[in-house]
């Protein structure tokens, strides 16, 4: 039985996960024909701008053939609980079978698939869950290990606010690989640590051990809002630069789900480093995308 | 008019009365308790296999008139109050306009006593529009019967002008009645701080919001004398600081809700707001120690916190909903069921005796002369269907549950208001 609706990483088995990965690694390798969703209409509900993600659904679902309709109501409207069924009677009515869906809410993806009768893909909901970047981040870890098992990584930043963080924690623990949160306690809380997940704030003292680490982008306004001194502070322990890019193992791997924030989590050394995988990652993104939609839509793969 | 409540158990702690006795009222008094009382003439009360206790109390219910009777009425409220058992609600004046004068106070007055149900003990606010800066005018409010005072909703952010207010009031009896959330502590937050709310994403409110206004009040009704009345406690500290505050002398109680003995904060995977309520549901640490707070006496009363409101209001995303349940019609059964092991006696002091005591109001007790305020309840389960409500709000999570313990009939002043299921308001009663 295929998933109705893709909200988080674990709405996959880890057999199915890694059907997903080996179905977007087939697309990669030749693409598929534009029959797999031909006709089937699918809608791209950003209520939230996100010029990468949407333009990666959008390339996705062309790709497969789907009918593309995009649709950006902004923040303010549709935000409502009491709309969601009502709109989701309405998007159902005019024949939409799939929604990609981003909001600013947490929840949602889940409020809105739990009254859609058809497909939800959460492309982004609130600091919760962004399901297809952590996909697309596992592709690229198998790409360059093989393997999940065993692999050591690290989290790094403002895990609180970071939905890429909590998809990437479900999907890594999922797959055995083993995951370390490290950031300043007002960006990281304690209760972080479970599940098999283990929280360190001394980044250096971790690098030399790491088969990846992905970095997170620092927001200005975390100052501001009380959660960080100021970006020296925070920098100086926890920014990946030329110093602690000689600590990084030569067959380690740096990820960031961008944008990033040049001289706040990293600096430009890091995005020249050979071990940096920033474009490896968009690029694996499209075809995770057209893999989920295909196993959301047309269930069991069929021939590509 | 006199009425017989005929073959109960029944359960008065003040008296020290646990066996099965009648109990007669005449002229709104108790005027008798005994065994086989003669019956002939009277307007007699079943109570056989069921319990007699003085009238339920609930000190922390919010009626929503005037301002938003789309949620609540007064009317609906006090049918409510009368279907769950009670005979008296204090209501909180988080209303709009908020009960911060008499002329708003009297209003609400006239309109429990058109209704005929529960009595209805106004809490006066402590600042004016509960805005935290302006004192209210307390001994207007008192002469409107005003019974407490309380910001509910909310708490002066400002603590000299909450210790003002103390000061000022030292002199009435009534007590302050504190909602302890630090409002920058708790920010956007839609539930408590804890391993779910990371792992949801959704914005936690820590239990340290709510200790560092009980430590706070505490400290000012130390320093001022005051009575004061914690409402809603819902952490472990909390409670800590309260057995450290009557250690020193404080003149202080407290009061827990059904729904933090009951459920902790693991309820929102579907992201619905049917759980959001303040203070949030805790943890199970929490819960825990509330409920042994219940059992060694450090928790003086019941209430329900009940707070109606719409369907519509409720179904909305989990940062749009409002906070609150309505609780008047599964408090009896829902204690019950978060406290099985709790005694009959120290269940009737909770729900009767402290709240009386607290208001410093009538009733908590059966005594000859006493008011004829009768709450007739048995151990009997049944399940709750929230569309049934007489309240106008039909959000609970007890909704779908089954209780053990439900109110089978309602006296007051003598006049049966709640029997076989039905609301009779106290008009239509024969004399
Ligand atoms: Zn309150």
């Amino acid at each position: 039985m295929a998933p109705r609706s893709l909200l988080d990483v674990d709405d996959l088995a880890p057999a199915e996960l890694v059907g997903v990965l080996d179905r977007a690694v087939a697309f990669r390798d030749a693409l598929p024909s534009r029959s797999l969703l031909a006709g089937v209409p699918v809608l791209n509900l950003f209520f939230e701008a996100s010029t990468r993600t949407a333009t990666s659904f959008t390339l996705a679902e062309q790709r497969v053939g789907a009918d593309v309709i995009s649709f950006a109501p902004g923040a303010s409207s549709l935000g409502k609980g009491e709309t969601i069924a009502d709109t989701a009677l309405t998007l159902h009515g005019i024949g939409v079978r799939v929604i990609v869906v981003r909001h600013h809410e947490s929840g949602f993806a889940r409020r809105l698939a739990d009254a859609f009768d058809g497909h939800v893909v959460n492309a982004g909901d609130g600091t919760h869950a962004h399901p297809t970047q952590a996909l697309l981040d596992l592709m690229t870890l198998r790409q360059e290990f093989g393997r999940f098992a065993g692999l050591r990584v690290a989290i790094v930043g403002d895990i609180l606010h970071s939905r890429v963080a909590r998809s990437n924690i479900v999907g890594m623990t999922m797959l055995g690989i083993d995951v370390t949160l490290v950031g300043p306690a007002t960006l990281l809380p304690d209760a972080f640590a479970s599940h098999g997940v283990r929280i360190e704030r001394d980044l250096d003292a971790l690098l030399p051990s790491l088969d990846a680490v992905m970095m997170l982008r620092i927001q200005r306004e975390r100052i501001s809002g009380g959660l960080l001194p100021s970006l020296d502070d925070y920098t100086q322990r926890y920014q990946l630069n030329r110093a602690r890019l000689r600590s990084l193992r030569n067959d380690a791997v740096i990820l960031h789900p961008g944008p990033y924030n040049r001289g706040v989590e990293l600096t430009d050394d890091v995005l020249d480093d050979p071990r940096s995988r920033y474009v490896a990652q968009v690029h694996n993104g499209v075809f995770v995308r057209m893999a989920v939609l295909d196993l959301l839509v047309n269930g069991a793969a069929v021939a590509a | 008019m006199k009425t017989l409540i005929r073959g109960g158990r029944v359960i008065d702690p003040l008296q020290g009365i646990d066996a099965n006795r009648d109990v007669l009222i005449e002229n709104g008094f108790v005027t008798q308790i005994g065994e086989h009382l003669d019956a002939a003439g009277v307007r007699v009360v079943d109570a056989s296999n069921a319990f007699v206790a003085p009238g339920f109390i609930d000190m922390h219910v919010h009626l929503r008139e005037p301002g938003q009777t789309h949620k609540e009425t007064i009317a609906t409220g006090t049918a409510a109050a009368v279907a769950g058992g009670f005979t008296a609600v204090a209501c909180m004046p988080n209303t709009e306009p908020a009960l911060d004068s008499a002329a708003i106070v009297s209003e609400v007055v006239r309109r429990a006593d058109a209704a005929g149900l529960a009595r209805v003990y106004p809490v006066g606010a402590i600042t004016r529009g509960r805005a935290g800066a302006e004192l209210a005018p307390y001994h207007l409010l008192a002469d409107a019967a005003c019974v407490a005072f309380s910001d509910d909703g909310s708490t002066p952010r400002d603590a000299r002008v909450l210790r003002n207010a103390a000061r000022y009031a030292a002199d009435l009896a009534h007590c302050f009645i504190s909602h302890c959330e630090d409002a920058d502590l708790k920010g956007d937050a839609v539930m408590n701080e804890g391993e779910a709310s990371m792992r949801l994403g959704l914005d936690g409110s820590p239990g340290l919001a709510e200790d560092v206004i009980v430590a706070r009040d505490l400290l000012i009704a130390q320093d001022t004398g005051k009575a004061w009345h914690i409402a809603h406690v819902s952490t472990a500290n909390s409670l800590e600081l309260i057995r450290w505050a009557r250690g020193r002398g404080v003149r202080v109680t407290c009061e827990v809700t059904p729904h933090h003995l009951a459920f902790v904060d693991d309820r929102f995977d579907d992201y619905r707001a049917d759980s959001k309520v303040n203070p949030p549901l805790r943890d199970a640490r929490d819960r825990d120690a509330l409920r042994a707070g219940v059992l060694d006496g450090t928790i003086d009363a019941f209430a329900t916190d009940h707070a109606p409101h719409g369907l519509d209001e409720k179904a909305q995303l989990l940062s749009a909903a409002p906070v609150g349940f309505t609780g008047l019609e599964i408090a009896v059964g829902a204690y019950a069921l978060a406290l099985p092991e709790l005694g009959l006696e120290r269940y009737v002091t909770l729900l009767s005796v402290n709240p009386a005591r607290i208001l410093g109001v009538p009733g908590g007790s059966l005594a000859v002369g006493s008011a004829g305020d009768v709450t007739v309840f048995a151990d009997r389960p049944w399940t709750v269907d929230a569309r049934l409500f007489r309240s106008k709000g039909k959000n609970t999570p007890f909704d779908g549950l089954t209780l053990p313990r439900r109110a089978l009939a309602t006296v007051i002043d003598g006049a049966v208001v709640f029997e076989h299921g039905r609301v009779l308001p106290r008009e239509e009663v024969p004399a």
